[in-house]
């Protein structure tokens, strides 16, 4: 069992906590972003602070159902800290010309049918459903999205973040595979019955129906913006090695459901799976905005200011 | 140690007249006269100590306050809003019960005057030596007495001493990452600082206990913004607060069997609540619905509804009781913050979302050093043995009042005799006339030691942990009432009709008894 001592971890989260106050946002290389590079990193700044957010949200709720008070904390610090890298994010586009006065970047559609099933039915999901979504999300995060923006951006600041960023990400990625694991312990016919229990409930097939149709307008939008489909793939596997390397991960009927699912979403020639899906995009983009509900107050606390 | 000069020893004889009676000696242990009892603090416990005891006929008493007058925690703790969150006639002894309170729960001022009432009424004042703070204690087989040394350089000597130094007297700033940096204002609860003026201020409150539910809705009235950092949300239930009517104050005045009979009947509504809160039963289920309704009434956000919800069960920590709390927090002025504080740093509060919080002065209502293991001075009892020692990992007595190898000393507020659902100071009456008793032992049997056996109190403390394990407080949650071990040592595990009939009676042959 490769997992690690939870206390341990706490005591190293406490000691390694960072403000946005840590970095000057004014310092000079906001210049370095091209302007052929900047709509489109725009976008992808957008999407990614906002996934940030998403995740800072699960994380409240997995705090909320963690089996004991160590966990509860872990999961309370990276539900902040996930809001702090969506902050950090929001001051990088600042810096760089992409947000004017308190405005947020605008949420799309699906991102708004994410965040409205967060609200109401996130809290009410088991430990193993979103203790196992959140460290492929994370892994994703880490190992392509962010990859590929330093890549891209020779902003030094922006590196500056981001080790920082990275720096949080790896022990976020620690405990998600810690606790993925943690729930592969018991009888395997005992845990399918519960996953089979859990994939029926009408929350969480409300979940995946909006859950779906994000990832798939997300993968499109990065893949636009250029990021190589080889690195979508890479970390896909990277889940599989990982979440997969001990018998408890693989016992966790999860950990197979998400990373078969990983494997269908990031190849585009499974039309049996994308096209219906790709359809759901497209039903969604119709969904008038005045039928969603009101943005819920915790997206109000995004800010972009280091002082408050 | 410093020597008493003959002056300060008449000066002191003149203020107080209680010099005559207690032998004050100085470092070469010379001295004169040996009270019968000797009591530590002036709050609540020490007055009501001195009361009884001299109802039952001990009179050569002293009590030694660090303080420069009476109250104890009612002196202390002035912060804006501060009241009691049991009704007033409960909290308040039974053989002096006020007509006059001028609301169903009173705020400190009124409680702290109803003190004072009882030094004047029950002429307790020459009892009193004010500025002596207890440095040590020390128990002498030889002689049969306690040697007590007050960091005045005095030292008194008594029979037998009553710990009545308070759970809740002692405060200071948290332990935080970072405090030693912030260049703001600091105020803590306990200490208020009353010339600080709040208007136009941008002002922290630390904690959402007890303290802190009572101060932020009077901040908000006055601070240009108010940021409540809460860590663990509590438990709050509404708060039954009225006006006195005059009609009500006069009858209570004609007829005092009217308002013990208020009083029996506000006792045994709390004796009922100990079903949902000490014990996880189905009345626990009701009292969170009337605390969830009373959330779901105030707070209209569901988002900081979730924030106020509490993840454990009630009863576990301090229930909080408050009306006008909620509300105060959805004020334009004021804003409930649940993020991790990460640092305090020179101009505010770095929380994890990465965000620095400026403010001009941070409020820290963080509670008491409550004393659940060690002491508050070093207590040596026969054969030098250390009782901060022997307590490191929890402290324990017999029945909360008295410890094996610490003769002749009685306890109030000891080991677990703490309540969760009724009035504080029921339980302080039972506890005192546990130690009345013992003392009338000592003195009647004129005996020089009078030992709780160590097999009754292992017995005992086998039989309360045994009954803990069963309560809500050892549910999991962390507490103050909990060790960092998670051992309980503050609370008692049942009614407080069971505590007073486990103090009722006075068990000599749990005793080691040496005749002088």
């Amino acid at each position: 069992m490769a997992s690690i001592d939870l206390e341990k971890m706490l005591a190293k989260i406490k000691n390694s906590q960072w403000a946005l106050a840590d970095i000057d946002w004014e310092a000079p290389g906001a210049e370095l972003i091209t302007e052929e590079q900047w709509p489109k990193l725009k976008a992808f700044m957008s999407d990614l602070m906002w996934i940030e957010h998403v995740g800072a949200r699960g994380f409240a709720a997995l705090a909320k159902v963690a089996p004991d008070d160590t966990l509860r904390e872990i999961y309370t610090y990276f539900h902040a800290e996930e809001q702090r890298h969506a902050n950090a994010e929001m001051a990088l586009m600042r810096r760089w010309g992409m947000l004017e006065g308190d405005e947020i970047p605008e949420p799309n559609i699906n991102l708004r049918l994410v965040i409205e099933w967060l609200d109401k039915y996130s809290d009410d999901m088991p430990l193993e459903t979103l203790g196992s979504v959140i460290p492929m999300l994370e892994i994703a995060l880490d190992g392509a999205l962010c990859k590929f923006l330093l890549d891209t951006v020779k902003d030094p600041v922006c590196h500056q973040a981001f080790e920082k960023i990275n720096d949080d990400e790896s022990r976020h990625l620690g405990v998600g595979f810690t606790v993925l694991e943690m729930q592969g312990h018991g009888e395997l016919y005992k845990l399918a019955i519960k996953a089979a229990g859990t994939l029926m409930r009408p929350t969480l097939i409300l979940g995946i129906l909006s859950y779906l149709p994000l990832l798939n307008k997300m993968r499109d939008n990065i893949v636009e913006m250029g990021l190589p489909e080889e690195s979508l793939y890479k970390v896909m596997k990277k889940f599989e090695t990982i979440g997969g390397r001990t018998a408890e991960g693989r016992r966790n009927p999860w950990y197979q459901i998400i990373s078969r699912h990983g494997r269908v979403m990031i190849d585009r020639t499974n039309y049996f799976y994308h096209v219906p899906v790709d359809a759901m995009v497209k039903a969604s983009s119709y969904i008038p905005k005045r039928m969603l509900p009101p943005i819920p107050t915790w997206v109000k606390e995004l800010t972009w200011n280091p002082v408050a | 140690m410093k020597v008493v000069s003959m002056s300060k020893v008449k000066s002191l004889t003149k203020k107080s007249g209680a010099a005559s009676r207690v032998k004050k000696v100085n470092s070469s242990g010379v001295g004169t006269a040996v009270a019968d009892a000797l009591i530590i603090g002036a709050g609540f416990a020490g007055l009501g100590s001195a009361i009884r005891l001299r109802q039952q006929g001990v009179h050569n008493v002293v009590i030694l306050e660090r303080g420069t007058e009476v109250g104890g925690t009612w002196r202390d703790n002035t912060y804006p809003g501060a009241a009691c969150d049991i009704p007033s006639n409960l909290y308040s002894y039974s053989f002096a019960q006020n007509p006059d309170w001028s609301r169903s729960f009173s705020g400190s001022g009124e409680i702290l005057a109803y003190i004072h009432g009882l030094v004047e009424q029950f002429d307790l004042l020459p009892l009193i030596r004010f500025q002596q703070n207890v440095s040590a204690i020390a128990f002498d087989e030889n002689d049969g007495v306690w040697h007590v040394q007050t960091t005045q350089g005095e030292t008194h000597v008594a029979r037998s001493v009553i710990m009545a130094s308070g759970p809740l007297s002692n405060a200071s700033f948290p332990n935080m990452p970072g405090i030693e940096k912030y260049q703001g204002h600091k105020i803590h609860s306990a200490k208020w600082d009353h010339s600080y003026d709040f208007t136009g201020k941008k002002v922290a409150v630390i904690g959402t206990g007890a303290s802190a539910i009572q101060i932020i809705p009077e901040l908000v009235k006055q601070a240009e913004s108010v940021k409540v950092f809460q860590r663990t949300a509590g438990w709050v239930l509404p708060r039954p607060d009225f006006v006195t009517p005059d009609w009500n104050k006069s009858l209570f005045r004609k007829m005092p069997a009217a308002q013990t009979a208020m009083r029996n009947a506000l006792y045994w509504g709390h004796e009922a609540m100990a079903l949902g809160i000490i014990w996880n039963t189905p009345l626990t289920n009701v009292v969170e619905q009337v605390a969830k309704a009373h959330l779901h009434g105030q707070v209209r956000d569901p988002w900081l509804r979730r924030q106020l919800t509490p993840h454990f069960r009630i009863g576990c920590k301090r229930v909080l009781i408050s009306n006008d709390y909620y509300p105060a927090l959805q004020q334009p002025n004021c804003k409930l913050i649940t993020w991790p504080i990460a640092t305090l740093c020179e101009k505010g509060i770095r929380c994890a979302e990465g965000i620095e919080h400026q403010f001009d002065c941070i409020v820290f209502a963080t509670g008491f050093d409550v004393c659940k293991s060690g002491t508050p001075f070093p207590v040596t009892g026969l054969n030098g043995r250390e009782l901060g020692e022997e307590w490191k990992r929890g402290s324990q007595a017999y029945k909360s009042a008295s410890v094996s190898g610490y003769p002749n000393l009685f306890f109030t507020f000891g080991p677990n005799s703490g309540p969760g659902h009724n009035s504080a100071l029921v339980y302080m009456e039972s506890q005192i006339d546990y130690a009345v008793k013992g003392i009338r032992t000592i003195l009647d049997d004129n005996l020089k030691v009078l030992d709780v056996r160590p097999e009754a109190q292992q017995r005992f403390n086998r039989q309360i942990q045994k009954r803990l394990a069963k309560t809500n407080w050892n549910s999991g949650c962390k507490s103050w009432y909990l060790t960092e071990d998670g051992f309980n040592a503050t609370m008692f595990p049942g009614f407080a009709t069971q505590f007073a009939s486990q103090m009722k009676a006075f068990l000599s042959v749990d005793y080691r008894i040496v005749t002088a």
